[in-house]
């Protein structure tokens, strides 16, 4: 028993590390998909206001106050237009706080949140297409997953017929990303638009997702090689909306059924 | 030693950190993390279990900013362990130990031989365990030589200007 206690008190140093680190382990095998908790992420109010403090002393406050009039003008007029009845979407203007765009696993933190009544797994677009999906809520701030996320998948199709694919990113650069699932009988020409498939609760159908830059067909697979240059261009994002799905609930309880 | 001080620089130090370095945007590969230069200039007083404590803490801290949970923390715990080695194999003098480990206390070699070598270890863990995967090994290690030369720069300048 003294020999024991002996050896524990001679390597406490390296025990202490060694739970340290087996902590410092759980949490990266947790947290690592996406940011769970909003205490502990930039979804932490006093952590997002640092970042949203810092945007605004940079940059003309008057500008700024243009753009959001402008951002929520644009939600207001997509909201008039949203005629999807199956969707039912209602748009509410947001400003980014915090972006990453040069990581494999990059996040966006958004100033809206629990009280804005944002709701995990909600849909986010700007002006020119497709951003990303709420991942995280705080009481203030929320934390969004955009494509441009080794992690991200979202379910596309082509414009012009109804083909489907999966969009991925390989974390890469930022204003690329792949269309997986296309057979090669599907004609596939540069400059398709791909949209939203409207398969997922998050977005409305036909919402713009990125062109067609390049397209191989390796012999032996029956898969096309698809490069898509993404509508949204994440080095210049200031302004989202979040698409609020009134159907959700109902679609929740349906799927809900199937399990 | 005057641990206000060391505590005064670490919150001006994260400022600069989060506001100024995270935001460097050079093809994806520049992201110094230069917020180790206070567990690196720590006085070496404290008994190795709290410099253990004090370098989680930090990574912690680091990693709620970078929505990382884990990342840092392990990679700071990592250093604050090699620490007291490296020290223990550069200075025979433990006195001079008391006071702040920079250019003066160490001496110019002793410091950049001591600061590269913790910073490479830091970034390379943090960069291999953000990546997460084999297929981007290439990437991170590009990413940890870029990010730790700039960052090992920063440290011994801010040495220099400090100790003129």
């Amino acid at each position: 028993m003294q020999t024991l206690l002996k050896i524990l008190a001679r390597y406490s140093n390296f025990l202490v590390f060694l739970f340290l680190e087996v902590v410092a382990f759980l949490l990266i095998a947790y947290y690592n998909p996406y940011p769970r908790s909003s205490m502990l992420s930039t979804a932490n109010r006093l952590v997002a206001w640092e970042y949203e403090t810092a945007d605004e002393i940079g940059s003309y406050i008057t500008l700024r106050q243009v753009n959001a009039h402008l951002a929520e003008e644009n939600a207001r007029l997509r909201n008039l237009l949203a005629g999807d009845s199956s969707f039912n979407a209602v748009y509410h203007s947001a400003k980014v706080v915090q972006m990453t765009n040069d990581k494999q696993r990059n996040y966006l933190t958004v100033n809206r949140g629990a009280r804005d009544s944002v709701y995990h797994g909600m849909g986010v677009r700007n002006a020119d297409g497709v951003v990303g999906i709420i991942r995280t809520v705080g009481e203030h701030y929320s934390i969004v997953q955009p494509l441009i996320n080794t992690a991200s998948r979202l379910s596309c199709r082509f414009a012009k017929n109804d083909y489907i694919g999966t969009l991925e990113w390989d974390g890469k650069n930022n204003r690329y990303a792949r269309l997986a699932d296309i057979a090669t009988h599907v004609e596939v020409a540069v400059g398709d638009t791909i949209v939203t498939s409207g398969l997922s609760p998050a977005f409305p159908e036909g919402i713009p997702v990125g062109v067609i830059t390049d397209c191989k067909r390796n012999p032996g697979d029956s898969y096309y090689t698809i490069q898509v240059q993404l509508s949204t261009d994440y080095n210049r994002l200031k302004y989202v909306e979040l698409i609020s799905n009134n159907n959700r609930s109902e679609i929740e309880e349906l799927n809900h059924g199937l399990d | 030693m005057d641990w206000t001080k060391q505590i005064g620089r670490y919150i001006v130090v994260m400022f600069l950190q989060v506001l100024l370095f995270n935001r460097l945007q050079l093809a994806g590969v520049c992201h110094p993390y230069v917020y180790i230069l206070c567990l690196l200039m720590m006085p070496a007083t404290l008994p190795h279990s709290v410099d253990l404590l004090l370098g989680a803490v930090a990574g912690l801290i680091m990693d709620v900013f970078c929505n990382s949970l884990g990342i840092h923390m392990a990679a700071c715990t990592l250093i604050m362990l090699l620490r007291p080695f490296m020290l223990g194999q550069m200075v025979n003098d433990i006195e001079r130990l008391n006071a702040e480990i920079s250019t003066h206390t160490l001496g110019i070699d002793a410091m950049a031989k001591y600061t590269s070598l913790l910073v490479v270890i830091h970034h390379m863990t943090v960069f291999l365990l953000a990546s997460w995967s084999w297929t981007h090994i290439g990437f991170a290690l590009v990413e940890t030589a870029v990010s730790s030369l700039v960052s090992i720069a920063l440290i011994l300048g801010y040495n220099f200007v400090k100790y003129r």
